[in-house]
């Protein structure tokens, strides 16, 4: 395993990809974090600032750049690329027959992925949270609104699992269909779009509105409840789904996707 | 690193779904310190050979390396060294770093990147992207991958595609150098002139079967090419005595004759006997081409068979 996890370290660290995509997750998501903060304080100087009832989360939606406020968790999105180039660039180009040729175990090379592409990406997501948070705190400290608080805290470690969960999910489906091009679209479209429509059929067709509950379940629905705060959450599976039940749910999936590629991996011809 | 026992390889068989099989029960012994040539039309198996000798895919039978199946070394670059594809790295990782990925996966120092770039003559180019490289280049690549780990095996899938003249050369030459220490090499290649020069033992294939396996010399022995010429103004004559001793006798032109079926000798006999003058006795040896074209002779009708069989299918489609 060591020696599948050393292939791995240096695989990921000799990539072009590997850094501007990094790159481009701390810049969004610290320059967002910024402008807003920048935005704020402005605001807080005008002659009508914003009531303390409008500042509510704010600190946890600085650090998550609002996806606790159901924005689409963008940095996540953009650092689950790498995950999918980890298994895309094997199929790609060729490079599964010379990994399997220099590591014999196919185990240790599929958990080595994993865990090498979690890693990068966690640490990547607690630089941007930490550095928003540090502009945030630069541009607010002085309008007394709280950046550094114990409910941001509690986002930046619910945004580290969501994107550890969703890189996986997203390395999984990649192994699955030995396609970097369909994951990639995959990736995008399920969440964005087939959801998204899902849930407003849901919504307007009158015999299905009154189940329109049931797209909590939806499982990108369900990881964004990872990260979104939403008082209300109402047991473990009700609705709104807890935090837990998202985990259970995004995280289900995401070990099954992970089971599956591991055994596929192990069964297909490299 | 020397090989002791070489490379074993018993009863080795891929099945699809449908179709034949494309590795159908294929047993080969190469030897440490000679150079075993693998031949076999386009479609017979030979990479899928390969490919099942490392574990990359998936069927029966058993292959060893130095008494030790592939999936059992703990430092597979040290004990084998493997070219498979054409050009197998990522297009944008530094050929350096490409190597330098697989030397962390065995824990090889990064000194022994720079000597392998040093050998291959790459040093010049280690920190381009592969993606500007010509096929030759890649080649070169992919051997200095081969040989990092400094294995006791080579397997080599068409290591000479794309190289030039003076590369196929070098390439020969450091097969060459690699067996003479003792360690064994398992080279597939589709020019058999090549490996007239480079192999010492051939195993031939044709439709996932072995069709022979030994040293060339032998192999070629066994083509009905090699023949005696003889040149004779009786050669009308001639012709009637070597055919009442059983000859095969073919006219190539006007008193010229090929001879199978009895050596130089026996015919200069023969001649002097029935005082028919000889201007020419010489023995005509089978190129490994010749000797290769006839033993896949089946295999190759089978392929333009199958082929045409497909087209027509298609046209019906």
């Amino acid at each position: 395993m060591t020696a599948a996890l050393a292939y791995e370290w240096t695989r990921i660290r000799t990539i072009r990809s590997t850094y501007w995509l990094s790159a481009v997750a701390v810049v969004f998501g610290v320059g967002l974090s910024f402008l807003v903060s920048m935005g704020l304080h402005f605001s807080m100087q005008s002659a009508v600032p914003p009531k303390p009832s409008e500042l509510t989360g704010i600190g946890e939606g600085i650090a998550t750049q609002f996806a606790v406020f159901g924005v689409p968790y963008f940095v996540a999105y953009i650092l689950a690329m790498i995950a999918v180039f980890a298994w895309g660039h094997e199929y790609r180009h060729g490079m599964v027959r010379a990994t399997l040729t220099v590591l014999s175990s196919r185990t240790a090379a599929w958990a080595a992925k994993f865990v090498v592409v979690g890693a990068w990406v966690v640490t990547v997501t607690l630089v941007t949270t930490l550095l928003s948070m540090l502009v945030g705190w630069l541009w607010l400290h002085g309008d007394g609104i709280a950046v550094f608080s114990g409910d941001a805290w509690g986002a930046l470690a619910r945004a580290l699992l969501y994107t550890l969960v969703f890189s996986w999910l997203a390395a999984a489906f990649t192994a699955l269909v030995r396609n970097q091009t369909a994951a990639l679209v995959l990736l995008f479209l399920w969440p964005l779009a087939v959801e998204n429509v899902i849930s407003v059929v849901f919504t307007l067709v009158p015999a299905l509105s009154r189940h329109s509950e049931v797209t909590r379940f939806l499982p990108f629905n369900a990881g964004g409840r990872i990260i979104a705060q939403i008082p209300e959450a109402d047991g473990f599976l009700g609705s709104p789904l807890s935090v837990a039940g998202a985990v259970l749910i995004f995280g289900g999936l995401t070990a099954v996707a992970m089971a599956a590629s591991l055994a596929l991996f192990h069964r297909r011809d490299a | 690193m020397t090989a002791e026992n070489g490379i074993e390889v018993r009863g080795l068989v891929r099945e699809y779904k449908k179709g034949p099989r494309a590795v159908d029960g294929i047993d080969i012994s190469v030897a440490p310190g000679e150079i075993y040539g693998f031949l076999g039309p386009n479609g017979a198996g030979k990479s899928t050979t390969m490919r099942l000798m490392l574990g990359l895919d998936h069927g029966r039978g058993t292959t060893t390396f130095d008494g030790m199946p592939f999936t059992s070394l703990t430092r597979p670059m040290t004990q084998v060294g493997t070219l498979l594809e054409a050009k197998p790295f990522h297009p944008t990782r530094r050929a350096r770093n490409h190597l330098r990925m697989l030397a962390a996966a065995n824990g090889l120092a990064t000194s022994r990147v720079d000597e392998v770039l040093e050998q291959l003559g790459l040093t010049s180019v280690a920190r381009n992207k592969p993606r500007t490289f010509s096929l030759g280049m890649g080649q070169r690549l992919g051997l200095a991958a081969a040989l990092l780990g400094d294995p006791h095996t080579l397997i080599l899938d068409e290591p000479a595609n794309g190289l030039d003249p003076q590369g196929i050369q070098w390439i020969r030459e450091l097969l060459r150098g690699f067996a003479a220490t003792g360690r064994s090499v398992f080279v597939s290649s589709h020019l058999l002139s090549e490996m007239a020069l480079m192999a010492d033992q051939l195993v031939v294939i044709g439709r996932g079967r072995l069709i022979a396996s030994g040293p060339i010399e032998d192999f070629v022995k066994t083509s009905v090419r090699n023949a005696v010429v003889v040149r004779s103004p009786q050669a009308a004559d001639l012709v009637d005595v070597l055919r009442r001793e059983g000859a095969t006798v073919e006219t190539t032109e006007p008193g010229v004759v090929s001879v199978v079926g009895l050596d130089a000798a026996r015919i200069g006999d023969l001649a002097y006997d029935a005082s028919i003058r000889l201007h020419e006795l010489s023995n005509r040896v089978a190129t490994l081409e010749e000797a290769f074209l006839e033993a896949t002779q089946g295999a190759e009708e089978y392929q333009a068979h199958q082929a045409q069989k497909t087209h027509r299918a298609g046209e019906t489609a």
